[in-house]
């Protein structure tokens, strides 16, 4: 997979860049934007609504909890202490660190979530160029080997993901694609080398 | 490169300029001011190694009274930290968008007052040494903590509060680390890279970083809740005259809210000044503060009443008595409380030149945080003075030791506070661009109307 990154001024090119990439039969999938603002879905680009992290979140809850549990009543359980006719297990404070620990774990999921889901950590060098956080808007798109369809996602439609240069070989595809956003007022093209 | 033509009302490029001018390197003003609380915290470690060395026979702790300022000052600390993280998750669920400027310098405070306030319960420990008994692991005794201390509660809830926090901070500055990063040269380029993990700012990225922001919003909001209430509950669930209460959780949040926000205010002066960011914290960002601080000091003035107010109605011979012997030894104290907690507040924020007055609005909030330390002084000591048993009645003078920790303690807090203002951007950056950007109006027919309208980015 290759990835070429366009550099617009504004907003205006990038989306014109954007919908002539399309109508020229690039996926909606193969591109993305850059940008240091958030923009709502769609205003540049259209990105899959449905996120998975909060399964992470829930399932670390749960285990907190158990966690927390097994702390408190498991600690009661080891180390009996007898106060008078008292139960072994004290409610209150098993219920306060089961709560505690549950939102902790809770907390820690939904920041490993996020960053499994956005996959990151990234450590290698991608097409980037630090005028994207001076507000320029950065247009990307992978180019994927000709003949392979673009991975998609269980809720694109039919026809969303698979663009029609796809049969076409990559170098034509990065050419194509370079041409469109230079036509559309790209500042500079950066391009990453094929891996 | 030639200034691009921006989405924003704002030019980026100056917007990233002024919001990131903390980080610029330090002046000679700098240097002295944090030489100045370098110096203070030296003071205070010195006096807690004097302690350490000595005995706790050098604090002013003795028989009745076991719980002196290291305790007043862990509340007082733990209630700070409260309105920090809060306050950012209940206005940022509330899509406030005023909350933009303010959000970083209110989360940061939360990290280090919470970090100031776990010290406490260590240093009050005596044989600090010997701290790691607390933590439940398989150890040589052959004992775990047990879990039905009230005590432990707090460590638990504590630590969660701490982690937290500091996740909640650092989730909100991760778009701005990547700013930073691209603006920055050297080991603060290698820091920035390291933290920024990689972000590109894609449109996937952004739209799972706003659904994480507000689920971590609306997670940290009931651990924060459940901080204070079991701090609180360090002192409910005794048999102490005074502090046996059922409102005294209730009561701790909310004043652990009014000293927060009191907090912010304070914090947001002095960086607006600090840093030049007048532009940004502007006098509506003091005018809504204010609103908020007016709100929480009913809260405050209400809870206040009904404690007191049972307590007469009551009047149980130990329970007046300790009531009474606060409103006569410590009147002064307890006028100075009610002024800065309840009247204050209540007058000067009902009008609005006031809570736009940054003046005005400075010294409220100070005042507002000696009444909060002053409250946490008056709940702790005049109970333990006069419990049940009058032949152990007593009083207490903090020493010179718990004095110096005191002050070290506050120089830590703003040494810890000025450090990070150097280090990481103390506006949030890209919040602020963001509102900017949805500034921008385009012509349509015959009107204007925003470029980018309706929801924010990340709504579902």
């Amino acid at each position: 997979m290759i990835e070429i990154l366009g550099i617009f001024r504004d907003f205006e090119s990038a989306g014109r860049a954007v919908e002539r990439l399309v109508g020229e039969g690039f996926a909606e999938a193969q591109i993305t934007s850059l940008t240091s603002v958030p923009y709502p879905d769609g205003a540049l680009v259209k990105t899959g609504q449905r996120t998975r992290f909060r399964w992470l979140t829930l399932g670390c809850f749960i285990v907190g909890a158990v966690a927390g549990f097994a702390l408190a009543a498991g600690t009661a359980w080891l180390y009996p202490v007898q106060t008078g006719e008292k139960p072994i297990i004290a409610y209150y404070p098993t219920g306060i660190v089961t709560y505690e620990l549950a939102m902790l774990f809770a907390l820690a999921g939904t920041i490993v979530g996020m960053f499994l889901e956005m996959g990151l950590p990234v450590w290698r060098k991608r097409p980037y160029d630090p005028a994207i956080a001076e507000g320029c808007i950065g247009i990307s798109v992978t180019i994927h080997p000709g003949g392979e369809a673009v991975v998609c996602g269980r809720e694109a439609e039919t026809g969303e993901c698979i663009g029609s240069v796809f049969s076409l070989p990559a170098g034509e595809q990065k050419s194509r694609a370079e041409e469109i956003m230079r036509e559309a007022g790209a500042l500079r093209i950066v391009a990453e080398e094929p891996s | 490169m030639s200034e691009p033509t921006l989405p924003a009302a704002k030019s980026a490029g100056r917007m990233n300029d002024a919001m990131l001018s903390s980080l610029r390197p330090p002046t000679l003003r700098w240097y002295l001011l944090a030489f100045f609380l370098g110096a203070v915290v030296a003071w205070g470690l010195y006096a807690f190694g004097y302690m350490v060395s000595t005995d706790m026979s050098c604090t002013g702790l003795d028989r009745p009274v076991m719980w002196g300022i290291f305790i007043v000052n862990f509340v007082f600390w733990i209630g700070l930290s409260h309105s920090g993280t809060m306050v950012s998750a209940i206005l940022r669920l509330s899509r406030a968008n005023w909350r933009r400027p303010i959000l970083r310098a209110a989360e940061a405070m939360t990290v280090f007052t919470v970090t100031v306030g776990a010290l406490f319960p260590l240093i009050h420990l005596g044989r600090n040494w010997v701290f790691f008994y607390l933590i439940p692991y398989p150890n040589q005794r052959g004992l775990w903590p047990n879990f039905r201390s009230a005590l432990l509660w707090d460590a638990t809830a504590i630590f969660t509060y701490v982690i937290g926090s500091s996740l909640f901070l650092y989730l909100g500055m991760l778009p701005d680390l990547a700013v930073a990063r691209d603006r920055s040269a050297g080991w603060r380029r290698t820091l920035y890279g390291a933290l920024a993990m990689g972000w590109r700012g894609t449109a996937r990225e952004w739209l799972i970083f706003h659904k994480a922001s507000t689920l971590m919003a609306a997670l940290i909001i009931p651990v924060a809740v459940s901080v204070h209430s079991i701090v609180a509950w360090d002192f409910a669930v005794t048999v102490v005259p005074g502090w046996h209460s059922t409102i005294f959780p209730p009561y701790f949040v909310i004043g652990a809210i009014l000293s927060g926000v009191a907090a912010v205010i304070t914090l947001m002066v002095i960086i607006r000044k600090a840093f030049h960011l007048e532009e940004y914290l502007t006098p509506l960002h003091f005018d809504n503060m204010g609103k908020l601080l007016l709100v929480i000091a009913l809260l405050w003035s209400y809870a206040y009443f009904v404690e007191v107010q049972t307590t007469w109605y009551a009047h149980e011979p130990i329970e007046w008595e300790v009531f009474s012997f606060m409103a006569g030894k410590y009147t002064p104290a307890l006028l100075l409380m009610l002024v800065g907690n309840s009247l204050l507040p209540l007058t000067a924020l009902c009008f609005r030149r006031i809570r736009r007055s940054v003046g005005a609005m400075l010294a409220i909030s100070l005042l507002v945080n000696v009444a909060m330390f002053i409250e946490r002084y008056l709940i702790i000591v005049p109970s333990l003075s006069h419990k049940n048993m009058p032949f152990v009645w007593g009083t207490y003078f903090p020493s010179w030791v718990e004095l110096s920790v005191t002050a070290g303690a506050f120089a830590g807090f703003a040494l810890m506070y000025t450090l990070f203002a150097k280090c990481f951007p103390m506006v949030a950056l890209t919040d602020v661009r963001e509102l900017e950007a949805r500034k921008v109006l385009v012509p349509f027919a015959r009107a204007e109307l925003p470029s980018i309208a309706g929801k924010e980015a990340g709504d579902d």
